[in-house]
């Protein structure tokens, strides 16, 4: 099966036709995404900006980071979630769209940049501490990333 | 010149035609726009949450405030200028426009919390700086700033499903 005709099959189905019925439906799923992701970014911008050394300075990264990362795990759930009840109530302006799957590679890599640099981090204890190598280039890149997945997930309306 | 024809023109401008004009510009400043809510409300929401009594990296409210103002505020700004070009683009449309209009006083509502939040338990922040759970007054501040501030999400999301822009 193409995925062509999997968003056909998709879009006829009795749920994707419900949630498009109902006019509420989607601005309110797409709110909730914008929340979520506005959730996502405040605590990449705090913990990344102290992997940076730009704020808190005098909290150890990993007392910052410790505080952040509970509320990214939920975020990205949430925006998994309410991404997925886009993508059946309008399957062919995201399946079929080059701009949709980059994103998804863009999430894919800001989920392993923060992954891959929370353990390094959290082990870190004294305030003096050498900080973990490419904490800082890969703060900024985390935060990069975060902002193209943003202009890819607005630009899917347009492509 | 009444507001209606104040409008047009702004809307008959070259700048305003030259947004309507490059498909890229406008899908560009939605998305600065997108990017500087989600620094607003995420940085705010830290801040209301710590007032409302949540723990946040700093024990001392002032300092998260200190701290994480700067963010809100550049952010702010940035959507404030993304959001007046998109308006530019569609002067009169966004103005015939009930949820952007509402999505205005909202604002108008979320700035005048935060100024008596200012004027008022804030001048005594010494006393309560590091208590967990904050005055009242703090925690009500809170509360309000994180509804009003998902409502104006809320509206401005609608906004892009009710603008009549071809009329």
């Amino acid at each position: 099966m193409s995925i062509q005709t999997f968003s056909q099959w998709l879009y006829a189905t009795p749920l994707a036709v419900a949630f498009r019925e109902m006019v509420w439906f989607i601005p309110t799923v797409q709110t909730i995404h914008i929340l979520a992701i506005a959730i996502l970014v405040g605590a990449a911008l705090v913990s990344n900006l102290r992997l940076a050394g730009i704020i808190a300075t005098d909290e150890t990264p990993a007392a910052v980071v410790r505080r952040y990362l509970p509320w990214m795990g939920p975020a990205l759930i949430v925006l998994l979630s309410t991404g997925t009840l886009l993508v059946i109530a309008e399957p062919g302006r995201t399946l079929g769209n080059t701009v949709f799957w980059v994103k998804m590679v863009l999430v894919l890599s800001g989920f392993a940049l923060t992954r891959g640099f929370q353990k390094p981090v959290l082990a870190l204890q004294p305030v003096g501490a050498a900080p973990v190598a490419l904490a800082k280039p890969a703060a900024w890149l985390s935060l990069v990333v975060w902002g193209a997945v943003i202009f890819c997930g607005r630009f899917i309306a347009y492509t | 010149m009444s507001l209606q024809n104040m409008l047009l023109a702004l809307y008959e401008s070259d700048f305003s035609l030259w947004i309507r004009q490059n498909p890229p510009v406008f899908p560009t400043l939605e998305s600065f726009h997108v990017i500087a809510i989600a620094l607003v409300f995420g940085t705010i929401l830290i801040v209301d949450l710590r007032l409302i009594g949540f723990t946040a990296h700093r024990r001392s409210i002032d300092k998260l405030i200190t701290e994480l103002l700067p963010f809100t505020w550049g952010a702010f700004a940035l959507a404030v200028v993304t959001g007046l070009l998109m308006f530019v683009a569609n002067a009169p449309a966004y103005m015939n426009n009930a949820q952007f209009l509402w999505k205005m006083v909202v604002i108008a509502a979320a700035g005048i919390n935060m100024m008596i939040f200012h004027a008022t338990i804030y001048r005594r922040i010494a006393d309560w700086d590091v208590t967990i759970p904050p005055p009242n007054a703090a925690r009500t501040a809170g509360v309000l700033s994180i509804t009003l501030w998902l409502t104006v999400i809320y509206l401005g999301r609608w906004i892009g499903f009710t603008l009549e822009t071809f009329f």
